[in-house]
């Protein structure tokens, strides 16, 4: 299973989890998955310009349309973040 | 590591900032309004971190500074989310808005947040500067609306660092940018 690694700021979605594991072939259906399951995490699609999300370290460079194209493997590790900004 | 450490920061009653940290704050503030970076940092006269720590019942504890190094403020998509931010909510500045506000680096964000947890300390907050007094805010230790809207959601104390007067510097701290939502800190 794929694991989900949640930021600090957002565990208040996820009853305060840190990692979630999900079953997921590809990143589009991890996310539904996740979202189904922790539905106050929809707030990270409120912007989509800000939430980055990284596969073993690595940046996604895809938009939410071909996110179905992005494979998973067992044991990868994907991590959401949304930027902290001030003025 | 901590995975699942149930931290409501809307309820503190208090924040402890050792003094040695505050030093910490003061002195990569007044670095960076002199124009004085470090290799890999950004060139801007904006100085903002994050603040880790521990949460002993109603009270935080901050244990560690992270001084952020990059703004990712005119990297694509981020830029023009920020520019469409700042032409709603900026107020009228000398400043171009352009040149205004500032994000972080999400690769930059993400390994903090790693370090965070390797190191069992929960994101209590970030901060950043205020240097230019304004009219109506002659200090500007309070968070702007700008600040307000940025933090909404955060989860995070938004600590606001007064150099307006770099002698005198200033910190307070606000839960999600709200005024009125401030939380008295406690230097000890």
């Amino acid at each position: 299973m794929a694991r989900v690694i949640i930021p600090s700021p957002l565990r208040r979605y996820t009853n305060y989890r840190r990692e979630i594991k999900i079953e997921a072939s590809d990143l589009s259906t991890l996310m539904e998955s996740l979202l189904a399951s922790y539905q106050g995490l929809s707030i990270i699609r409120e912007q989509p310009a800000l939430l980055s999300i990284f596969i073993n370290g690595r940046l996604v460079k895809a938009d939410e349309q071909s996110w179905n194209e992005i494979g998973l493997k067992e044991d990868d590790e994907i991590s959401l973040i949304i930027p902290i900004a001030g003025g | 590591m901590e995975t699942n450490q149930m931290i409501d920061l809307s309820r503190l009653e208090n924040i402890v900032l050792p003094p040695p940290l505050w030093e910490q704050i003061k002195a990569h503030c007044k670095r960076k309004l002199a124009g004085d970076y470090l290799p890999g940092e950004t060139k801007v006269k904006r100085a903002y971190g994050l603040l880790g720590g521990k949460v002993h019942g109603d009270s935080a504890v901050i244990e560690k500074i992270f001084f952020f190094k990059k703004n990712a403020r005119m990297t694509e998509p981020l830029k023009s989310y920020m520019d469409g931010v700042m032409e709603r909510y900026a107020v009228a500045s000398k400043t171009p808005l352009s040149q205004r506000g500032w994000i972080t680096d999400p690769d930059e964000l993400r390994l903090c947040y790693d370090l965070c947890d390797r190191e069992g300390l929960a994101v209590i907050g970030t901060y950043h500067m205020h240097i230019v007094p304004w009219d109506h805010d002659p200090l500007r230790d309070t968070p702007t609306k700008l600040d307000m809207v940025l933090a909404k959601n955060s989860n995070l104390y938004c600590f606001i660092v007064s150099l307006v007067d770099p002698s005198q510097p200033i910190i307070r701290a606000f839960y999600e940018g709200i005024k009125e939502n401030e939380v008295p800190i406690l230097f000890e």
